[in-house]
């Protein structure tokens, strides 16, 4: 069963059978209206047909046009902005190679800055005696040195001549 | 753009490579010992072993006992404490640390008499010997390590 719309529609197209159109422009109110209605749809579509056909597309067109042009413009891009545009700059290999120079550059920096610093560092690790002095009134014969054993790790105050004490100053 | 992150990565590596690297909490010990030869040397006291080589080479005595000792966190490396036996006293003052180590003050006292005062950097990994008076038969020594 259609509705009034389709056979609206249908009628200004023409597509209605004999017998139907009858009974819908039978069933029309204003036939007069209708008809000039119908004229001007008619003139309308004519119109559109005649300006716009030529301009028409097919889909196939569209996107074979669209490839072209896509095709022409990668080809004369220069390679290094075609890869800037496929790939991002952190790709695996460049980052191996950045990885590598630094380790590089690190190495360079321990020989020849580090290494240069070993001897001076070493004495560094080593505790040092800035000074030492004893009360000449209380010891006057002290002397004093100081020395490092170095495959131990220890740094010695040596005091010789100190006062000696009896065995009773060694309680806890 | 990239590539100049890739060398400021590459320098602040190196750059945190080389900074001094700040002490931390560092526990020092410091101990008051009487060194002797006994005919049965008692076992070393457990804070000693690192240098009871050096301490035998260097003293030529067999045993070691621990008069007096302190064991003191240094935090600010300002801090300062004394360890004492019975009748000495030995005062350590922090004035500060630097990548080497700390940099003491010693003092040592026999009752309230000053015997021997010492200016110190103690190193983290080498302790300091002091050979202090004959006691008796044997010898007192000041002893710092730091932990």
């Amino acid at each position: 069963m259609k509705t009034f719309e389709e056979k609206w529609t249908a009628w200004l197209d023409d597509q209605l059978s004999g017998r139907e159109r009858a009974e819908f422009e039978a069933s029309l109110l204003d036939r007069a209206a209708a008809e000039a209605e119908r004229a001007a749809a008619k003139k309308l579509g004519a119109l559109l047909r005649r300006e716009l056909g030529t301009h028409d597309l097919a889909n196939e067109e569209f996107f074979s046009h669209q490839l072209r042009e896509r095709i022409a413009r990668e080809t004369h891009l220069p390679i290094r902005e075609r890869d800037v545009e496929v790939s991002p700059w952190w790709t695996v290999g460049r980052l191996l190679w950045t990885g590598t120079a630094s380790l590089a550059v690190f190495s360079v920096f321990m020989i020849f800055v580090v290494h240069d610093r070993n001897p001076v560092e070493q004495s560094q690790y080593l505790t040092q005696i800035l000074n030492a002095r004893v009360d000449p009134v209380v010891s006057p014969n002290a002397s004093i040195s100081m020395f490092e054993a170095k495959d131990d790790r220890v740094t010695v105050l040596w005091t010789e001549g100190l006062q000696s004490l009896p065995a009773d100053y060694a309680a806890k | 753009m990239s590539r100049s992150l890739a060398l400021f990565t590459t320098l602040a590596a190196l750059i945190t490579s080389a900074a001094p690297k700040a002490l931390g909490a560092e526990t020092v010990w410091s101990g008051l010992i009487i060194a002797e030869n006994a005919e049965q040397p008692q076992p070393i006291p457990p804070e000693l072993t690192r240098i009871e080589r050096p301490l035998k080479q260097l003293f030529g005595y067999s045993q070691f006992q621990v008069i007096g000792q302190s064991r003191k966190t240094l935090r600010t490396g300002q801090e300062d404490w004394l360890a004492t036996s019975k009748f000495f006293a030995l005062h350590v003052d922090a004035q500060g640390e630097s990548e080497a180590g700390y940099v003491l003050n010693l003092k040592l006292y026999k009752e309230k008499e000053l015997l021997l005062e010492s200016d110190a950097k103690l190193s983290k990994r080498s302790p300091l010997i002091i050979k202090g008076p004959q006691v008796g038969g044997g010898q007192l020594l000041l002893i710092l390590i730091v932990q």
